[in-house]
C-alpha cells in the first residue's frame, strides 16, 4: 500500500509510467507498418504469421465439444480435424494454441499468437470489421435444454413457454445461442456465462430454467456430464462457422479457402462433421 | 403456408434483445409448408424504409419430424427496392419449413413497428398473402451507436485506426458505444460492494474478538474460518456459493448470493486487520484500565476498539479498493458486473477497447481513494505524533507546577 500511494509523491514516477505507456503504444503499433513478422517473433517465438515457414497455428477456445476439446491433452473435434485437413491441404504442420473464445479474434488482430482463429466462430458483422472469414464450413443449429424435473417446459409449449419474463435462460457469451435466445425469446432474462460448461451447471444448480446453444454441443453435454437435462426445442438456424484470418494476410485466407473447396468437393468436410457430430 | 416467425437479430451492445434502426441486422422469415402445396413463388415485402441486400439470400427447406433437415433451395430471384419475389422451379411439394434469412437489413434509423409482408402463388392459382405475420419491434438509433457511425466516417478516426494498437485497445467507435453498456455494470459492482462492505466491517469485528478470545473453541471456529477463507481463491469460492448452495438447497437470487460470498471473504481479511490494529495497542493500557476497575468489555469498547479504529482506517480504505477490484470475479457466474458487461462486447466485436472502458471505471474509483489512504494515514501517524508531544509538554507543566 505505501508503494501505492508512494507513486503520486513523486512527479517523476507518473512521468515514467506515462513514458512507458507510450513506449508499449509504439511497440505495439510497430507490427503494423513493418509487416507482422517482427511482432509474432517477439511475441510468441511458436507462431508464425508466413506461409513458408511450414506451420500453420490455429487459436482454438477447448472447452466446446464436439467442435474443440482437450481430451488426454489432444486436441479433438471437427474443428481440430478440420484444421489438421487443411494444413495437410496446404502441405503444413497444424498447430493449436488454447486462447478464451473472446480473446481470439483480438490475438488474430493483433497478430503474433495465431495465424488463424478455428473455434466455432460464426460469421457477425461486427467480427467482419475486425478480421477476414473464410468460407463457412458448418452450418449452426440451436437447442434449448431444462433439467428433466421440470414439468413447466416442455416440447409441446417450449416456443411459447420460453418467451416468458419468468423465464431465465443461460448462454454462452459471445455464442450463437445468445444470439438466438435473443432473438427469439425477447421476453425472457438472459444470463451470460463465460464458459459453456457454467451455463448448464446454472441450470443443474437451478440459477437458471433453461439453457441455449449450439445443438451439438447440447447433445455432447447432456450425454456426458448432465444427464439429468434434456433438450425441449431444436431449430435450424442460419448461422455460419468460419476461419478467422487477419486482414493483413489475405494469401492466407485464400489457401485456407481453396483448402476448404477442395475438402468439401472431395467430400472430407462432410465425412469429418458425419464423424464428430454422431 | 402458414407463417412460424419473422424475427430480426438483435444489434445492440446494450442487451441481447435489442434491435435498433440504422445498425447493420438480417430478418429470419420461417413459413410452415403443407404436403403438395406446390409452390412455385414467394413475394416478400421489406418494411418500408428498411434496407436489405440480396447476395447472401439464404432459403432453406427444413424438413423431417425435428425439422432438422436442410436442404438448400435454388431460385430465380427479382428485386426492387422494397421487395423480392422468388421463383421455384420446380415447385416445392415437400412439408416443412421454409426459412428464407435476408442479410444485410438496415431499419429505417427512427425505429418503429417494422411489418414484412409474405404472399406465394402455388402451381396454377391465384397469389395468396399471408397473415398474421408478427410485427418486429426496432428501437430508434441510440445516441451512442449513432455517435459511432458518425465517427467510423470521420478522417481522424480512421487514421487512428490505422495503428494496430490503438484500434485494438482505444478504438473511437467502440469506446462510445460500450461506454454506456459498460456504466450499467459500473453501477451493479458499486451496488455489491456498497452493500458487502458495510457488513464486512461487522463481522469482521466479530471474528478478530472471536480470535483473541479465551475460549479455545470459539477461538478455533474463528481461526478455521479465517484460514480456510484467507488459504483459497476468492475465484473457488464464488463457484462453491454459485453452484454449491443451490444443491444444498439455499436458493439465493445471484446478486444477494453475490455480495453474500464478497462479504464473507472481506470479513476474514478484515478480521486480520483488526486483530493486528487491536494488538498494536499498548498492552498498558488495557492494564491501566482493567486496574481502574473496568471489566474486560468495558476495556475494549470505550477504550481499546475507538483507538484500534483510527489507526487501522487506512487499511480498510485499501481493503474496498481490493473489495471493489474483486466483484470482477463474479463475472464467471454469470453476475453482470463491470467486467461481464465488457466481456459480452469483447466476445461480439472482437476489441478489447470494451476492457479498456472497464479499467476506468475501475481507476474512477481506485485512484482517488488511494489518495484518500494517503492522506488518512499520515494523519494518523501525525495525530499520533502530536499526540506524543502534547502529552510531554503536559507532562512538563504538570511537574513544573
Amino acid at each position: 500500500m505505501k508503494k501505492l500511494t508512494g507513486i503520486w509523491k513523486k512527479p517523476a514516477a507518473i512521468a515514467a509510467t506515462c513514458a512507458l505507456a507510450l513506449g508499449l503504444a509504439a511497440c505495439g503499433g510497430a507490427p503494423a507498418s513493418e509487416g507482422s513478422q517482427a511482432g509474432s517473433a517477439a511475441a510468441a517465438p511458436s507462431g508464425s504469421m508466413t506461409l513458408e515457414d511450414g506451420t500453420i497455428t490455429f487459436a482454438t477456445s477447448p472447452d466446446y465439444p464436439p467442435f474443440e476439446n482437450l481430451v488426454d491433452g489432444e486436441y479433438v473435434g471437427l474443428d481440430m480435424d478440420l484444421g489438421r485437413a487443411i494444413a495437410e491441404e496446404l502441405g503444413m504442420t497444424c498447430e493449436y494454441t488454447n486462447i478464451d473464445f473472446d480473446g481470439i479474434i483480438p490475438a488474430i488482430v493483433a497478430g503474433g499468437q495465431a495465424d488463424a482463429g478455428l473455434s466455432g466462430i460464426s460469421v457477425t458483422p461486427e467480427r467482419e470489421e475486425e478480421v477476414n472469414f473464410s468460407t463457412p464450413y458448418y452450418v449452426d443449429n440451436q437447442a434449448v435444454a431444462v433439467l428433466n424435473t421440470n414439468t413447466a417446459l416442455t416440447e409441446e409449449n417450449a416456443a411459447e413457454a420460453l418467451n416468458s419474463a419468468d423465464i431465465t435462460i443461460a448462454v454462452q457469451s459471445g455464442s450463437t445461442g445468445a444470439d438466438f435466445a435473443g432473438e427469439n425469446f425477447p421476453n425472457a432474462e438472459i444470463v451470460t456465462f463465460p464458459n459453456f460448461t457454467d451455463a448448464f451447471a446454472a441450470v443443474q444448480a437451478g440459477q437458471a430454467d433453461a439453457v441455449c446453444g449450439n445443438l451439438a454441443v447440447v447433445d455432447q453435454m447432456l450425454s456426458g456430464a448432465y444427464t439429468d437435462q434434456h433438450t425441449i426445442l431444436t431449430s435450424a438456424t442460419g448461422e455460419e462457422y468460419a476461419i478467422a484470418v487477419s486482414k493483413d494476410n489475405p494469401e492466407l485466407l485464400d489457401a485456407i479457402n481453396e483448402a476448404i473447396a477442395t475438402l468439401d468437393e472431395n467430400g472430407t468436410l462432410d465425412e469429418l462433421i458425419a464423424a464428430n457430430m454422431g | 403456408m402458414e407463417i412460424v416467425k419473422c424475427t430480426g437479430r438483435p444489434n445492440s451492445d446494450k442487451d441481447q434483445t435489442t434491435i435498433q434502426g440504422g445498425t447493420q441486422s438480417r430478418i429470419t422469415l420461417e413459413l410452415a409448408l403443407e404436403p403438395d402445396e406446390n409452390i412455385t413463388q414467394v413475394h416478400v415485402d421489406i418494411p418500408e424504409g428498411t434496407q436489405y441486400e440480396t447476395d447472401d439470400l439464404a432459403v432453406t427447406l427444413l424438413t423431417g419430424d425435428d425439422l432438422m433437415t436442410r436442404t438448400e433451395l435454388t431460385f430465380d430471384l427479382a428485386a426492387e427496392e422494397d421487395a423480392f419475389t422468388m421463383h421455384f422451379d420446380p415447385a416445392i411439394a415437400d412439408a416443412g419449413h421454409l426459412n428464407i434469412i435476408i442479410y444485410g437489413v438496415y431499419f429505417p434509423m427512427g425505429g418503429g413497428d417494422m411489418q414484412v409482408g409474405v404472399s406465394y402463388q402455388a402451381e396454377g392459382t391465384a397469389p395468396v398473402t399471408v397473415s398474421d405475420i408478427p410485427v418486429i419491434h426496432v428501437e430508434g438509433i441510440s445516441g451512442p451507436e449513432a455517435l459511432s457511425q458518425w465517427l467510423e466516417e470521420q478522417p481522424w478516426v480512421q487514421a487512428w485506426n490505422e495503428n494496430r494498437f490503438l484500434h485494438l485497445f482505444f478504438d473511437p467507435t467502440i469506446l462510445v458505444t460500450s461506454f454506456p453498456v459498460v456504466l450499467t455494470g459500473f453501477f451493479m459492482s458499486l451496488g455489491v460492494v456498497a452493500v458487502a462492505f458495510p457488513l464486512a466491517i461487522p463481522l469482521g469485528l466479530a471474528l478478530a474478538l472471536m480470535r483473541l478470545s479465551k475460549v479455545a473453541v470459539v477461538r478455533g471456529i474463528a481461526t478455521t474460518y479465517v484460514n480456510l477463507v484467507r488459504g483459497t481463491p476468492l475465484f473457488l469460492q464464488i463457484y462453491v456459493a454459485f453452484f454449491g448452495l443451490p444443491l444444498a438447497g439455499i436458493d439465493i437470487p445471484s446478486f444477494p448470493l453475490g455480495v453474500t460470498v464478497m462479504c464473507m471473504n472481506s470479513g476474514a481479511y478484515m478480521c486480520e486487520i483488526y486483530r493486528a490494529g487491536i494488538l498494536s495497542i499498548n498492552k498498558g493500557q488495557n492494564e491501566a484500565a482493567r486496574s481502574l476497575g473496568m471489566t474486560r468489555a468495558q476495556t475494549m469498547l470505550y477504550v481499546i476498539l475507538p483507538q484500534m479504529f483510527r489507526l487501522v482506517i487506512p487499511n480498510l480504505t485499501s481493503e474496498f479498493i481490493v473489495l471493489y477490484k474483486d466483484t470482477s470475479l463474479l463475472a464467471a457466474v454469470g453476475v453482470m458486473e463491470l467486467v461481464m458487461y465488457a466481456r459480452t462486447i469483447v466476445a461480439s466485436t472482437g476489441s478489447i477497447t470494451p476492457y479498456i472502458v472497464a479499467a476506468l471505471f475501475y481507476l474512477v474509483i481506485t485512484l482517488p481513494l488511494s489518495k484518500v489512504t494517503r492522506h488518512l494515514e499520515e494523519r494518523v501517524h501525525g495525530g499520533r505524533r502530536r499526540r506524543r508531544s502534547t502529552a510531554a509538554t503536559e507532562k512538563g507543566e504538570a511537574a513544573h507546577a
